[in-house]
């Protein structure tokens, strides 16, 4: 087989089917319900960005530890990469959907509020334009810096491109910390303006890590199902199914770790989140959230002989991504739309995007070698093997 | 305590050989005994096929460690003495922190106890040496001398451990 990856006319269609979907679901959305839209677009734009950087960051991880067992598969994040400038011309076309969705762009109303004046010198429409901005100038330049590094890596012999990578892994990863916690805030926590958690960025940043660590598990089992990465054994999946097994722990963790400290310090401001998210139409959602990003991968990752199974680590991936979806949801619905409703708009302009982030993702990698055969560490991933106790 | 037996030790400075070594000797039939290394090394556990039981106890002791902490809190903060403060419920989610941490320290001391027990090590072990060396760079193979071993039999375990690279081969009772 040619080391490269094919697109082949199913997934085109399949793909352009999709986005097809999204566009009239958009398209309907914005002439019937334009909060409702605007609101998805945000979740959605969110949710794949989110992906993007998570599968970069795990790509950065691996460069900057040396990871051997990995570098079969760096690939794969390097073409979710590519996503990132849409993401960028999306974001920026939000713009004209600021008043649905930010209630501190309502001038009126921030005169007469308090809190949101003292909160204006950082929430107001140019400087979030301008943040907006400098997120995505730093997130496109590094990571198109890795992807040119990695593809240099298959034309040049010697360590040079190898090193190289690591020290743009670094600034990418130091970039990041800054960078994204801001732009969570901005995007999702200022909706609801009058609430504030200190571990909010640190969550959601982990979001996107664990969910674009598991997607990228998730492409390399579909890719072995279609002939590809013939290579993967064993080993390989236990290694895979630990990071999205200790990832959903992690998540785990942190979520409980910002409801724990808002439910025992009581104060209103802060307790209103949670108490719109417990009462009410949202509460199935609200558990429904936790068993599946951390419940559901704890139960079925937990034995080695499960994880190991391609079908049920496909299972996981798949419920967990949906856990996302959920939890996206019930951060930014509740705040910019107010009323809970999932239907034809919400599946329609998810799967819109799906087709989107497939058809990117898919081109980006048939781009280029498949596997980066001058990766100094190449043979110790096809060759990949550890204890099976 | 189990009794020492006669053992016949092959010593080599080469994990490669050390390796090859265990394969040609199990290719004969012939039961290695034990392996001892200064440090774990790929492929030696997967070559004498070894199962440890350690996770299935772990995952039980953390169970346990849930079940108990859960338990004694609730006794302390509920039954024995119920103290409302801040509001809170009796049974509240602040048990979820000190249960996380307790099923840690629990579940880490008892594995490490239930393997010191199985191992037969511990505090007040005297250190029974087989070689001098093999804390620092050497490798050594154990085969137990059985009882209807013929004179033929040892003979071909030596020979196998010289051609396959040992540099020291002694006998020594050791305890197993």
């Amino acid at each position: 087989m040619e080391n490269k990856f094919k697109i082949t006319g199913a997934f085109k269609l399949i793909s352009w089917g999709l986005i097809a979907i999204g566009l009239i679901t958009f398209i309907l959305g914005f002439i019937y319900h334009p909060e409702s839209a605007w609101a998805n677009y945000l979740l959605n734009n969110y949710y794949f960005l989110a992906l993007a950087i998570g599968g970069t960051f795990w790509l950065a991880i691996q460069r900057i530890t040396q990871s051997g067992w990995s570098s079969a598969y760096i690939r794969i994040p390097e073409a979710f990469a590519n996503y990132i400038p849409l993401a960028a011309v999306f974001f920026v076309l939000m713009w004209f959907g600021f008043h649905d969705l930010y209630h501190w762009t309502h001038e009126k109303e921030v005169m007469q509020d308090e809190i949101l004046q003292h909160k204006a010198p950082y929430l107001n429409i140019p400087f979030f334009v301008i943040r907006l901005i400098i997120y995505f100038a730093i997130w496109i330049y590094l990571t198109q810096k890795i992807r040119k590094v990695s593809l240099e890596e298959d034309r040049i012999d010697g360590m040079r491109p190898f090193e190289k990578s690591e020290w743009y892994s670094k600034v990418y990863i130091f970039a990041l910390a800054l960078t994204f916690t801001l732009a969570s805030i901005d995007w999702i926590m200022s909706i609801d303006p009058h609430w504030y958690s200190t571990i909010f960025s640190l969550k959601n940043f982990l979001t996107g890590f664990y969910h674009g660590s598991a997607l990228i598990v998730l492409i390399v089992i579909i890719m072995h199902k279609y002939g590809y990465y013939r290579f993967l054994n064993n080993s390989h999946m236990i290694d895979f199914s630990k990071y999205v097994f200790i990832l959903s722990i992690l998540w785990g963790y942190f979520w409980f770790s910002q409801f724990l400290l808002m439910w025992y310090a009581n104060i209103p401001e802060e307790t209103i989140y949670y108490v719109t998210r417990i009462e009410g139409p949202w509460s199935t959602l609200f558990w429904l959230n936790i068993i599946l990003n951390t419940g559901v991968p704890f139960v079925f990752l937990l034995s080695n002989y499960l994880a190991k199974s391609k079908v049920i680590l496909a299972i996981t991936v798949v419920i967990i991504m949906i856990g996302m979806w959920i939890d996206l949801y019930l951060q930014i619905m509740p705040g910019a739309r107010g009323e809970h409703h999932i239907g034809l708009l919400e599946i329609g302009s998810f799967l819109g995007y799906l087709g989107l982030f497939a058809w990117v993702v898919g081109r980006s990698m048939n781009k280029r070698a498949l596997i980066p055969e001058n990766h100094p560490l190449l043979e110790e991933s096809t060759e990949h093997h550890l204890h099976e106790l | 305590m189990s009794k020492s037996t006669l053992n016949i030790i092959g010593i080599f400075d080469d994990e490669d050989k050390l390796l090859g070594s265990i394969k040609s000797l199990q290719s004969k039939g012939i039961l290695i005994g034990d392996v001892i290394t200064p440090y774990p090394i790929h492929g030696v556990i997967e070559a004498l096929k070894l199962k440890t039981r350690i996770p299935y106890a772990a995952l039980f002791y953390g169970v346990f460690a849930v079940v108990a902490t859960f338990a004694f809190l609730y006794w302390t903060s509920v039954v024995n003495y119920p103290l409302r403060f801040g509001g809170k419920p009796q049974n509240t989610l602040s048990f979820v922190v000190v249960i996380f941490i307790m099923t840690i320290n629990i579940t880490a001391l008892f594995t490490i106890v239930t393997f010191f027990l199985r191992e037969n090590k511990g505090p007040g072990k005297v250190a029974d040496i087989v070689h001098k060396e093999l804390t620092n760079d050497s490798y050594a193979i154990l085969i137990q001398k059985k009882e209807g071993m013929t004179v033929d039999d040892l003979s071909n375990i030596n020979i196998l451990l010289k051609e396959t690279g040992a540099i020291e081969i002694v006998q020594k009772e050791v305890k197993p």
